[in-house]
């Protein structure tokens, strides 16, 4: 059994957000590398360290910039960030504790998943035999 | 018990012949595993914007991984896998060792290899994306290349993201995806483009019908080799002109006609 670091998301939220937030020197290497800038109408052509700093505000339960709610919100995930930042912060799991603080208090809009369950459930009921309803589900 | 466990995720549910394939795969090189997914074995992800209920529903699913006294979960989704890593491992703690379907197939090349005696006369580009903690990168090229006929052409394009699912959101970003592994394909003479993952298969297989090629998941190619039969619904039913039809009007009443009309019909109506 690997024991678990942290009581809850809440602690870990808490640790992580410390770590990157003493960690991170805002040098914009993260948000230069990263491929979905391409896709971000208000970061196009916003300076790399003030999208940061933007993105660390979100961190701390502030309002951001613009560029950088754009940014939190466009993240794919690509990883590509990580090996590009040199203070070792792991910016993916940045701009994700970012976008958690940025939902919850709706600065930026939630992902509509009202229906992904129940659309789960009726491919399921379509693909799969009923012994197959049971025995996987 | 159970020896394994096939954790193939939620949105699978569309794809029941790659659970079926991927389970017979597993059992053919030694590992027998239970398939788990849907609702109840959920990582939580859908419902990231609201984190205190997708932590309960990641928990629920950590506890009974934890219980089953699996010794290994086999993922298919990377989102799960990523989850079960960070999140769900960090605080719950991790019974089970975990690896990627590909990844464990990979791993018993040797078994799996001698049973791969069919050609498969394909000339294929993997859509490969930047991100992943899968392995699926270096697992499923080489899976590929065990298969008796079959051309992996290398191109180095690696789409955005770590599958397609997340581009679909973001305007223009799945679009260019398309683009530049049409392109891809292109550059190195390919006829068959192999999907990686559940959302890549569903984003790409459109495709067919516009783009003149072949769209394939690489567990069907596995399958052809292996000589095993196999039919792929989805695609047969987002490729239809009419997918009510397609699915026919008994199985759409047995899956509840309401649910169909509304979640499942416009996803398969898309261009
Ligand atoms: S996360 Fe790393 S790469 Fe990004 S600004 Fe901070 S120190 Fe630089």
């Amino acid at each position: 059994m690997v024991a678990p670091r942290y009581a809850d998301w809440a602690a870990l939220r808490a640790a992580e957000s410390a770590r990157i937030l003493a960690a991170c020197s805002a040098c914009g290497a993260c948000f230069e590398a990263c491929p979905m800038i391409a896709y971000v109408p208000d970061a196009q052509g916003a300076a790399a360290s003030d999208t940061v700093r933007g993105v660390l505000s979100l961190l701390q339960g502030g309002q951001g910039d613009a560029a950088a709610r754009g940014w939190v919100a466009a993240c794919t995930r690509s990883a590509v960030c990580i090996p590009a930042c040199p203070e070792a912060v792991d910016p993916m799991l940045m701009l994700r504790l970012a976008k958690f603080n940025a939902q919850e208090s709706g600065v930026i809009p939630p992902r509509d998943a009202r229906d992904a369950m129940a659309r789960v459930k009726a491919f399921a009921r379509l693909g799969f035999t009923e012994a197959e309803q049971k025995d996987w589900l | 018990m159970t020896d394994a466990l096939f954790w193939y995720g939620c949105n699978m549910t569309r794809h029941a012949e790659i659970i079926r394939l991927g389970t017979r795969m597993l059992q053919a090189v030694g590992v027998g595993a239970q398939p788990v997914g849907g609702p109840a074995a959920c990582c939580g992800s859908p419902k990231e914007s609201t984190p205190r209920i997708a932590e309960g529903m990641a928990n629920r699913t950590m506890q009974r991984f934890n219980q089953s006294g699996a010794a290994q979960v086999i993922t298919w989704c990377p989102t799960c896998h990523m989850n079960l890593d960070d999140f769900m491992g960090a605080t719950q703690g991790k019974q089970a060792d975990s690896a990627h379907l590909a990844q464990v197939l990979w791993d018993r090349r040797q078994e799996l290899a001698p049973l791969l005696t069919q050609q498969v006369g394909a000339r294929v580009v993997i859509d490969l994306h930047m991100g992943n903690g899968t392995g699926v990168n270096q697992a499923v090229p080489g899976l590929l290349r065990l298969i008796p006929g079959l051309e992996v052409m290398d191109h180095p394009y690696r789409a955005p993201s770590y599958m397609c699912f997340g581009l679909a959101s973001i305007p223009g970003a799945l679009e260019d995806a398309r683009a530049n592994m049409l392109a891809a394909m292109e550059q190195t003479g390919a006829d068959t483009l192999v999907t990686i993952f559940h959302s890549c298969h569903r984003e790409l297989v459109g495709l067919e019908r516009h783009a003149g090629i072949r769209v394939l998941n690489w567990v069907h190619l596995l399958a052809e080799s292996l000589g095993w039969p196999y039919q792929d619904e989805y695609k047969a039913w987002r490729n239809s002109t009419d997918p009510e039809a397609a699915i026919g009007a008994e199985r759409i009443a047995a899956a509840g006609e309401d649910a169909v009309r509304r979640l499942v019909l416009p996803e398969l109506r898309r261009p």
